[in-house]
């Protein structure tokens, strides 16, 4: 636990960790002391309940906040993505360091023809064709057939789509980063629910750009980085 | 990474609801430090709510935990509305906020089972999925220019607040909040609902960060020793 900060190492006075909770439920703290926080909570049962206390003292300030109708296309969203049943569990999850890139090295010039193949067939030129796709495959799997296709669409939209992909072992959710070239830490686009989803990206990532998913616990990665084993890899590539 | 508990949600009066690797739900009981003021709770926060409404959500959610779909779908249109509000003000663009209650009602769907009705206000536990999903998404991204308009800001004047009367918990965090200093009482509304981190809210406000830091632990101390001491 040397990652905490000061206001979590031992010792902390009992006062101090309970306005921590009360920072961790007001959403101040930054990401690196929200997910310390959390990974604490997970053992410290005195923490988490002074950080349940907290949320239920300050939930009536979303009285404030006058509802809003959502997108219309929400409710489909998410038809679709219960739409898959939870996978049976087994398929034991390996530790598998995301920040060694050899693991999906492998597949990438695969990814390259499939995406290439995709693109061809699939899509035609015009000002809704995709901009960029990528195959998502197994790392360091023999077979060949990808997981999930991704394409990025010109309107900053990526849509990532199961192709073949294996069952999520009870207990865990499926969570999709993306890698720039030359970055060395991967950001969250979210959790992926095992039909697929869309997502809206900031800007076009760039070309070479890895996306990556990972197996990590309910509700997401507790860092802000893969902690799981990368199940599915692969790079975006011009179409 | 077995054996990895993640926070995943709330479990009301009986602290954060963890779902451990093996599944089980694990409710932190007996460890708290500071005993909250127990008491039923009277309802949700909302005026218009009502406890027939709170026992609807809870029977709903008793009935999702089944897969009962047309059960959700019915909980998506009695929640939907307040929860993409509470999440497109944190995120500020419409498609990320429907990420974040996309995400949270997928939890929601999936783990149902776990959420203690006989103990819960399943309306907060909605509300604490989406708020940290939210937050989640919003911190790990750099912030952007909305893509389009967004709901005007909280009207913060004459009293936000005056929103708040309805249940109890929401009376009692009424009064205690008008009993700090403006400026703390208006930062810590903003904090929570724009979701703004202590350098977003220094920002904001104008200040220095340590002393937006030290003005919000202030304000949380004074409203958890007026909210002990109850009315």
């Amino acid at each position: 636990m040397s990652d905490l900060p000061p206001d979590l190492s031992p010792g902390t006075e009992p006062d101090d960790a309970d306005l921590l909770a009360g920072e961790y439920a007001l959403g101040t703290l930054d990401v690196a002391t929200m997910a310390s926080v959390r990974r604490r909570a997970a053992t410290d049962p005195a923490l988490a309940a002074a950080i349940a206390v907290w949320e239920r003292r300050l939930a009536p300030l979303a009285d404030a906040v006058p509802p809003v109708a959502p997108p219309p296309g929400l409710w489909r969203r998410l038809e679709q993505s219960i739409a898959v049943p939870p996978a049976p569990a087994n398929n034991p999850a390996q530790p598998s360091p995301w920040r060694s890139v050899r693991v999906w090295q492998g597949t990438t010039a695969t990814a390259l023809a499939l995406a290439a193949t995709f693109a061809a067939v699939a899509f035609l030129p015009g000002p809704r064709a995709p901009m960029q796709f990528a195959a998502l495959c197994t790392p360091g799997a023999a077979a060949a057939a990808p997981g999930y296709m991704a394409k990025a669409m010109p309107d900053g939209t990526l849509v990532v789509a199961a192709v073949a992909a294996g069952p999520v072992p009870a207990g865990r959710e499926m969570e999709l980063w993306m890698l720039p070239p030359g970055a060395n830490r991967p950001a969250s686009l979210g959790m992926l629910p095992a039909a697929g989803r869309r997502i809206t990206v900031a800007s076009m990532p760039a070309n070479g750009t890895q996306l990556l998913i990972s197996l990590e616990p309910l509700g997401g990665s507790p860092s802000g980085a893969p902690t799981g084993p990368v199940v599915y890899a692969g790079m975006l590539v011009a179409a | 990474m077995d054996g990895v508990i993640a926070l995943t949600g709330w479990s009301p009066g009986a602290g954060v609801l963890f779902l451990a690797a093996n599944g089980t739900a694990y409710p932190p009981a007996g460890g708290r430090r500071r005993q909250p003021v127990e008491r039923p709770y009277p309802g949700p926060g909302r005026p218009d709510m009502t406890d027939t409404a709170a026992a609807d959500l809870a029977e709903l959610l008793h009935l999702v935990a089944g897969a009962d779909r047309a059960a959700f779908r019915r909980l998506y249109e009695a929640q939907v509305a307040r929860l993409y509000g509470v999440a497109l003000r944190i995120t500020r663009q419409p498609a990320l906020a429907a990420d974040a209650v996309h995400d949270a009602l997928l939890q929601v769907w999936n783990h149902a089972a776990r959420f203690d009705v006989a103990r819960g206000n399943a309306q907060t536990w909605l509300l604490t999925l989406v708020r940290y999903r939210a937050l989640d998404i919003v911190r790990r991204r750099a912030r952007e220019a909305p893509e389009q308009a967004i709901p005007e800001p909280i009207d913060e004047s004459p009293d936000p607040l005056q929103r708040l009367a309805g249940s109890r918990d929401a009376m009692a965090l009424h009064r205690c909040l008008e009993q700090l200093q403006e400026d703390r009482r208006r930062l810590v509304t903003l904090a929570f609902v724009e979701g703004l981190s202590h350098s977003e809210a220094a920002d904001r406000v104008g200040l220095p960060l340590g002393t937006v830091k030290s003005a919000i632990r202030r304000s949380l101390r004074s409203l958890r020793t007026c909210l002990e001491s109850g009315p």
